[in-house]
């Protein structure tokens, strides 16, 4: 069966790329998942090594406790922190481009929309796993359950984190129902454990007109419930902080602020992704330029965002300069963090704008160095939300040994925080080996609609 | 030329063995101290005596911790000892007079303290001495808030009323006492009695409204310092305002706010809520697909 494209108003919105003939079973052919090739081995070795790396320290900080740690009474939040916030920020994305886009009527982020739900799920999941590893000893997430106040924004956090990975995950599944039941004709090519893993969740999908209405009618209920429940896992993330007295934390800012990073770097980690899919798995007829082009001015839109936000955040208490906030802020500006700080300011957001606002940097590659370059600014960003408040409390530190007055995190705390950054990344290789990274059913039911 | 470079060579090393040599060096000179004995009686119990100790260190008084002093009723080493009183870190000591010197109180009207300081390394022999007159002091209300205060003095063996003695009526606070009202001391007359009207309705008392007055004599050159206190239910009845089991965003979590509580639940029900009919939907797709 072919379809030949007829441009249409529709067509308007699709990548001029994406308006060629190809035959059905060509897309599925093209976007049915891939079995790892060489690089593909390597990669998950890696992956595999750095989690193992990182549950032996882990294994180390539950025998000996969080001493081997380089936290203490004032930096008791560390790089574990920083990369809770890192996730929690990057799982934003599920919602701006399915949601949202969704919502909005953006129809050329199809491709993209897995992307986003897998990155979703997998930063989601290791946001979850950090945090408890913070608490030290696990049995103290259980205490939480058990004891927790109502009126701690750190319940709210854990209700609202658990409520948001179970819309990731049905916002998942969802959209992927359809797929399996392709997935389910390639019986031969996907092996029997896969075959058997797709019937288990997926077997029932018939296609019906009832099963359709159904599943659309939920995908839409989740597009609408997702979005608050990311605002608010964000805004709960913030007040974590703003609810504090600190420096640097007490701000009226910090949801808002959080929000619109998150939305930068969950931006910047799906066109990391768009270009290592599109590299990996030969997916140029879909993953275009033209998705870059456009990823590369939402890009600049929320660096524009971010970085207003970050003037807004930093230059009134530099005005003011007031005398207890004056350490923290000159820590920051010119003392131990500038140079983490101006980087993060200048790699995650500035060069982003400029680079991006050219017409060939909205190419692909130059799109993708962006991406990466966004998500370790924002790295940074978050360890510079973290550790220089904590090591300017507003009482001076008196009577404390010197290892109290720094933070450089231990070995087990990089190590752990690699392992779950690796983590993330096999989550998210392991999905896209189980099912299509582009959704199937949509993309051919776009190109129907097309040719109609 | 080089016989004055040999010249001013000897010279200096002249020079230098004598700075060296510490035979010449006076011994570092000692200290002067200061000693002030301060007479108190307190509600007419137990007389004590408080003594200070200081010295001048560069034009500036500081009290001088670890003195040892020697104290003595009406004459030194040949008199009534009392006790021996060393200096705390705020060059203070005290010493109460005790029951040993009864015989020699109950001589006479009028008293002299001694201390004396037999010097040590650092500061010279040093000592002080204070006479006072035995006089007791008594506090006295009236239905219409008044305070009366009445001084006496022993004369041979009878309490006689001062008259033009300074008294402190005031209400006893924390830190320090606070005048009955805007005057701040009262002579007494002739009957040795000086009074006041109590001008402090508000202020806060204990649970009953209780208040401490205090009527004082203050560093009399004569009598030293005499106190007296009487507890009277003058004063606001204070209600704490606890908080401690109320419902509060700081209080534990069966004292949570309602209103938190009503937006908390209410949107995770209606969040999870919405969740769960999706989960559910899930099996009506399920159902569906069976049916096929």
């Amino acid at each position: 069966m072919e379809n030949s494209i007829v441009s249409d108003n529709r067509t308007k919105d699709m990548p001029r790329e994406n308006v060629d003939s190809i035959t059905d079973e060509q897309i599925i052919n093209d976007l049915l998942p891939q079995k790892f090739g060489k690089w593909g081995k390597i990669w998950v070795g890696i992956l595999v090594a750095i989690c193992l790396v990182g549950m032996f320290a882990y294994y180390r900080q539950l025998r000996y406790g969080l001493v081997v740690t380089s936290m203490r009474d004032y930096a008791s939040w560390g790089i574990y922190i920083s990369n809770f916030v890192f996730f929690v920020a990057i799982s934003l994305v599920g919602s701006l481009i399915t949601a949202v886009f969704r919502l909005a009527g953006v129809h050329w982020s199809t491709p993209l929309t897995r992307i986003a739900e897998v990155i979703a799920v997998a930063a989601i999941i290791f946001a979850s796993i950090i945090i408890i590893v913070d608490m030290g000893s696990p049995e103290r997430f259980y205490f939480l359950i058990l004891y927790g106040r109502v009126q701690s924004p750190i319940i709210w956090d854990v209700i609202v984190i658990s409520t948001y990975f179970v819309i990731s995950l049905l916002l998942l599944y969802y959209p992927l129902l359809p797929d399996i039941k392709i997935l389910l004709r390639f019986k031969q090519t996907t092996g029997k454990r896969l075959y058997k893993f797709y019937s288990f969740i997926g077997s029932f999908w018939k296609g019906t007109a009832q099963q359709n209405k159904l599943s659309e009618k939920a995908i839409n209920i989740l597009c609408i419930t997702i979005i608050p429940v990311a605002f608010s896992i964000h805004t709960v993330t913030s007040w974590l902080f703003a609810t504090t007295y600190r420096p640097g934390w007490d701000s009226t800012n910090f949801g808002a602020y959080f929000i619109a990073g998150a939305f930068l770097v969950g931006a910047g980690a799906v066109v990391v992704a768009m270009y290592v899919f599109r590299k990996a798995d030969h997916l140029e007829k879909y993953i275009t330029e033209d998705h870059f082009e456009k990823m590369g001015r939402i890009l600049v839109l929320l660096s524009l965002l971010y970085l207003y936000f970050n003037v807004n955040e930093f230059l009134t208490p530099y005005f003011k300069m007031k005398e207890s906030e004056s350490a923290y802020l000159n820590g920051l500006f010119i003392g131990d963090f500038a140079h983490i700080f101006w980087f993060a300011i200048l790699a995650g957001m500035i060069l982003p704008i400029i680079i991006l606002l050219f017409k060939k940097g909205r190419k692909p590659l130059p799109v993708f160095i962006v991406g990466i370059m966004v998500v370790v600014g924002a790295w940074f960003k978050r360890y510079l939300i973290v550790t220089p408040t904590l090591l300017h409390p507003f009482l001076p530190m008196h009577d404390v040994p010197a290892s109290y007055r720094h933070y450089f995190p231990s070995w087990e705390e990089w190590a752990i925080t690699m392992g779950s950054l690796a983590g993330v990344c096999l989550v998210i290789t392991v999905l896209t080996r189980i099912f299509p990274i582009i959704p199937i059913q949509e993309t051919l039911n776009e190109q129907h609609e097309i040719a109609e | 030329m080089k016989s004055l470079n040999k010249i001013l060579t000897g010279v200096l090393s002249f020079i230098l063995v004598l700075t060296s040599y510490n035979g010449f060096s006076q011994a570092p000179e000692k200290g002067d101290l200061n000693i002030a004995i301060n007479y108190f009686i307190i509600n007419n119990k137990v007389p004590y005596l408080l003594i200070k100790v200081n010295t001048k260190v560069n034009g500036k008084f500081k009290n001088v911790a670890g003195v040892g002093l020697k104290l003595f009723l009406d004459k030194d080493s040949m008199g009534t000892f009392i006790g021996n009183a060393v200096t705390n870190e705020k060059g203070l000591a005290i010493s109460y007079i005790p029951t040993s010197v009864k015989k020699e109180w109950g001589t006479s009207v009028k008293h002299t303290f001694l201390a004396t300081f037999d010097g040590d390394k650092k500061y010279n022999a040093s000592k002080a001495d204070l006479t006072v007159a035995k006089a007791k002091i008594l506090i006295d209300i009236s239905s219409d808030k008044s305070v009366t205060a009445s001084v006496f003095e022993m004369k041979d063996t009878t309490w006689t009323p001062v008259k033009g003695v300074d008294v402190v009526l005031a209400v006893k606070r924390m830190d320090a006492d606070l005048p009955i009202n805007e005057k701040p001391t009262f002579t007494t007359d002739s009957t040795g009695k000086a009074s006041g009207d109590f001008k402090r309705d508000s202020i806060p008392g204990g649970a009953n409204g209780n208040i401490t007055l205090v009527a004082k004599i203050v560093d009399n050159d004569q009598y030293g310092n005499l106190v007296i206190e009487k507890t009277v239910p003058w004063g606001a009845k204070f209600v704490p305002v606890n908080t401690f089991n109320r419902r509060t965003l700081f209080a534990t979590r069966n004292k949570a706010p309602i209103w938190l509580l009503f937006i908390a639940y209410g949107i995770a029900i209606t969040v999870w809520g919405v969740l769960i009919m999706l989960v559910f939907n899930l099996f009506r797709i399920k159902k569906l697909g069976e049916t096929v």
